[in-house]
């Protein structure tokens, strides 16, 4: 994504009005937009396109929404967000295994997609570029250098209060599974082990929140996993 | 088989036992007959053998009664036939006479044993008669098709002391994975009017197989379960009898339409379930594209630069917001009713429930102002967030439909006792003993308010089910009319000893 190039997203739908606005919305923030109907259009497109975001619906008539994410991810990292109606979390969480890097439930607004979009789009190019200072508000991780400090002064972490920050900046603005979180801290012993978040996320909070009651910083996404706050546009989305 | 020769030798043996008991009855008369001659000097007793063999052949059956009477004739020949106390019998005359008591000992016995077993099979036939009659009085007595059905599963199942098993006529489905598969086979050809009765041999075990009535199949397919019982023929007679009058009760009671309605019934069942299925996608589509379509005009630099415009585009997303939200509760309400909540539970912060519901209503809440008071040591508790968080929402809601603009909702997330109470209190339209006497039950809306707000009076009807599905309670209170309503959700945590055990941490 350069300044010149603009970046080309590749939305998958089989509903023409949600199209039309997903692609008005798409091109005032600046994207070149292409459609697919179809999950095998979207596969091909993908491939010859190359997009630099997809935003893929999961309700297709010709494949499951879930089938085609598998495919895609088998050879693809591109940025990608599911649009769901389902608002059931563990088929939420499912599709984030699967690897999707976020997802927004339908009816959503404009901001709300954009954010996750752009969330998931950072982290590709921190991928890409190395770049490694993660911003939260007040808090800044420096993953190179495993820094962590709040308003400019260093926070002391637990070598486990760090990687559990580490897995969130990584992803930062988009939400990362429980079980992720647990198999990558704790091992895959303790994938279902939620207490240990709950207790450790606590006690994080103390450390980096203003009001760990009122968290800015590090948000739960009830049934799913935490999310590290926008840190473009703070942790909540006008529109 | 094993089993048929285990059956034979248990015949031996109780013939066995029963020439043994007649032998010892021989014995005991003897002790008498000896008595006789020895004190009373009776001659003539011999008769007194035909009491052991009239016993022997009522209770112990032929053959100890005609052992009985070839030891009677012996002991008869010892005591009362000269030479006196020899087996051995002299005079023609007498030999006759032994003769003679042999037969009649013979035929005596044979007597008994008939008279016995004709007694007994009266004693059964009345059995069977008193059963049928009891039968038919259940039948006269049952008020529905599912009280008759029952009677005819308890009543043969008495009958043949096995599992009897009932199909069709809108009886549990389940029924039918309990038979093996060849007699499912035979069910099915049965109830598409096959036949009216079938058995069939299966591991072993005899199944009979028949049509409650001789007229329909729509009054469901029985399937007994006879196991080596031989007299398939009794029982299929007897199974016949029973059967006769509970299908003409079946058809007095008009069963088949009753049961017509209910097939009917299911598949409305089925409609709605579909409709509602249909509802959730077909119009949370349009929605969607509403919904994003205005957040899209809201932000686009024209309708940004317009006042009006911008506020007017905010009212479309919020109204469609609305719009879903009531869908929403329509599906969460036939959830409940159709029992399909089941809580995910795990260890949640409470005051995550609190913020990601605020967060979910930020902009319904923004013309409020929002006072939060969350204990910041509060107990984790184990429940589904996701219900709690819906019940809380809906409580909020609530809260900013009935205060007016401008004024303060307080949200408190406290402990007390073994609950963590999670509160919101409005400074609105109150509730009056009355309306809270009836607040959260289906569909109800207090009169007073009803004209100027709109709603359906499921929300809190939904967050009392939610929370109860969480083992919790939620509890309004408010000091009258125009006095505020402060509603909390009561969710108990088990003693600060049972909470989650704290993670490694290194």
């Amino acid at each position: 994504m350069t300044e010149q190039q603009p970046p080309i997203v590749l939305v998958v739908d089989d509903e023409v009005q949600i199209r039309r606005f997903l692609r008005a919305g798409l091109e005032l923030d600046g994207f070149v937009v292409q459609d697919a109907e179809t999950g095998a259009d979207a596969l091909k497109s993908v491939t010859l396109q190359q997009p630099d975001l997809v935003i893929l619906d999961l309700g297709l008539p010709d494949m499951d929404g879930g089938d085609v994410l598998e495919r895609l991810r088998s050879w693809s990292t591109v940025p990608l967000i599911v649009l769901s109606v389902r608002s059931n979390e563990a088929e939420k969480v499912r599709l984030l295994e699967s690897g999707a890097d976020d997802y927004v439930v339908k009816p959503f607004g404009m901001a709300e997609l954009l954010a996750r979009a752009h969330a998931a789009m950072r982290r590709q190019v921190r991928a890409a570029t190395g770049e490694p200072v993660v911003r939260a508000g007040p808090l800044t991780i420096d993953l190179a250098a495993r820094i962590v400090s709040l308003n400019g002064s260093r926070v002391t972490l637990t070598p486990k209060e760090y990687r559990l920050l580490q897995l969130l900046a990584q992803h930062a603005g988009n939400v990362v599974t429980h079980q992720y979180l647990l198999k990558e801290v704790w091992g895959s012993p303790h994938m279902h082990d939620t207490h240990y978040l709950r207790i450790f996320v606590r006690k994080l909070r103390q450390k980096i929140e203003q009001d760990p009651t009122q968290p800015q910083i590090l948000l739960t996404e009830l049934g799913v996993g935490y999310r590290l706050a926008n840190p473009e546009v703070g942790q909540r989305v006008a529109n | 088989m094993a089993w048929r020769s285990a059956l034979r030798l248990d015949a031996v043996w109780r013939e066995l036992r029963g020439i043994a008991i007649a032998l010892l009855m021989v014995a005991a008369t003897t002790v008498v007959a000896w008595g006789l001659i020895r004190y009373l000097d009776v001659r003539r007793g011999s008769p007194i053998y035909l009491i052991p063999v009239l016993l022997a052949g009522w209770h112990l059956g032929r053959i100890p009664a005609l052992a009985a009477a070839i030891a009677g004739v012996l002991w008869s020949g010892y005591f009362f036939y000269s030479p006196f106390y020899t087996y051995f019998v002299a005079r023609p005359a007498e030999i006759i006479n032994l003769t003679l008591f042999m037969i009649v000992a013979l035929v005596t016995s044979h007597l008994a044993n008939s008279m016995k077993q004709q007694a007994e099979l009266a004693r059964k036939r009345e059995n069977q008669m008193s059963d049928l009659y009891a039968f038919s009085r259940q039948l006269a007595a049952a008020p529905t098709a599912a009280d008759i059905y029952r009677a005819i599963e308890e009543h043969l199942a008495s009958l043949v002391q096995r599992r009897v098993l009932l199909f069709g006529a809108g009886r549990n489905p389940a029924a039918e994975t309990e038979a093996p598969q060849p007699v499912q086979a035979a069910i099915a050809s049965i109830q598409r009017g096959a036949a009216l009765t079938t058995t069939v041999s299966e591991a072993g075990d005899t199944w009979l197989i028949r049509r409650v009535s001789s007229r329909t199949p729509d009054f469901g397919v029985l399937a007994i379960d006879l196991g080596h019982m031989p007299a398939v023929d009794d029982i299929r007679r007897r199974v016949d009898d029973a059967l006769a009058d509970a299908s003409a009760t079946l058809e007095r009671l008009d069963v088949a339409r009753a049961l017509n309605e209910a097939k009917m019934r299911s598949e409305t069942e089925l409609l709605r379930e579909a409709l509602i299925g249909s509802v959730s996608h077909e119009l949370r589509t349009p929605l969607a594209a509403i919904m994003g379509a205005a957040t899209v005009l809201r932000g686009s630099p024209a309708v940004a630069q317009d006042e009006r415009l911008h506020s007017l585009a905010g009212v479309v997303r919020d109204e469609a917001e609305r719009l879903n939200n009531d869908i929403q509760n329509l599906l969460d309400a036939t959830r409940i009713s159709r029992h399909q909540i089941k809580p995910q539970l795990e260890w949640i912060e409470p005051a995550d429930i609190v913020n990601s519901a605020l967060e979910r209503r930020h902009r319904r809440l923004a013309e409020h102002t929002v006072a939060l008071d969350m204990d910041s040591n509060l107990p984790f508790i184990y429940v589904d967030p996701v219900l709690v968080q819906q019940a809380f929402v809906q409580i909020v809601d609530n809260a900013a439909k009935y205060s007016p603009s401008g004024s303060t909702i307080d949200i408190s997330a406290k402990r007390n006792g073994h609950d963590v109470v999670l509160s919101v209190h409005d400074h609105g339209a109150g509730l009056t003993a009355d309306e809270m006497a009836q607040l959260g039950e289906r569909f109800f809306r207090g009169h007073r308010l009803a004209a100027t707000t709109s709603g359906s009076g499921l929300g809190l009807w939904i967050a009392k089910a939610f929370v109860g599905a969480n083992g919790g309670r939620l509890q309004a209170t408010s000091e009258g009319a125009d006095q505020g309503t402060t509603v909390s959700i009561f969710l108990p945590y088990n003693a600060d000893a049972n909470q989650p055990e704290a993670a490694p941490d290194d």
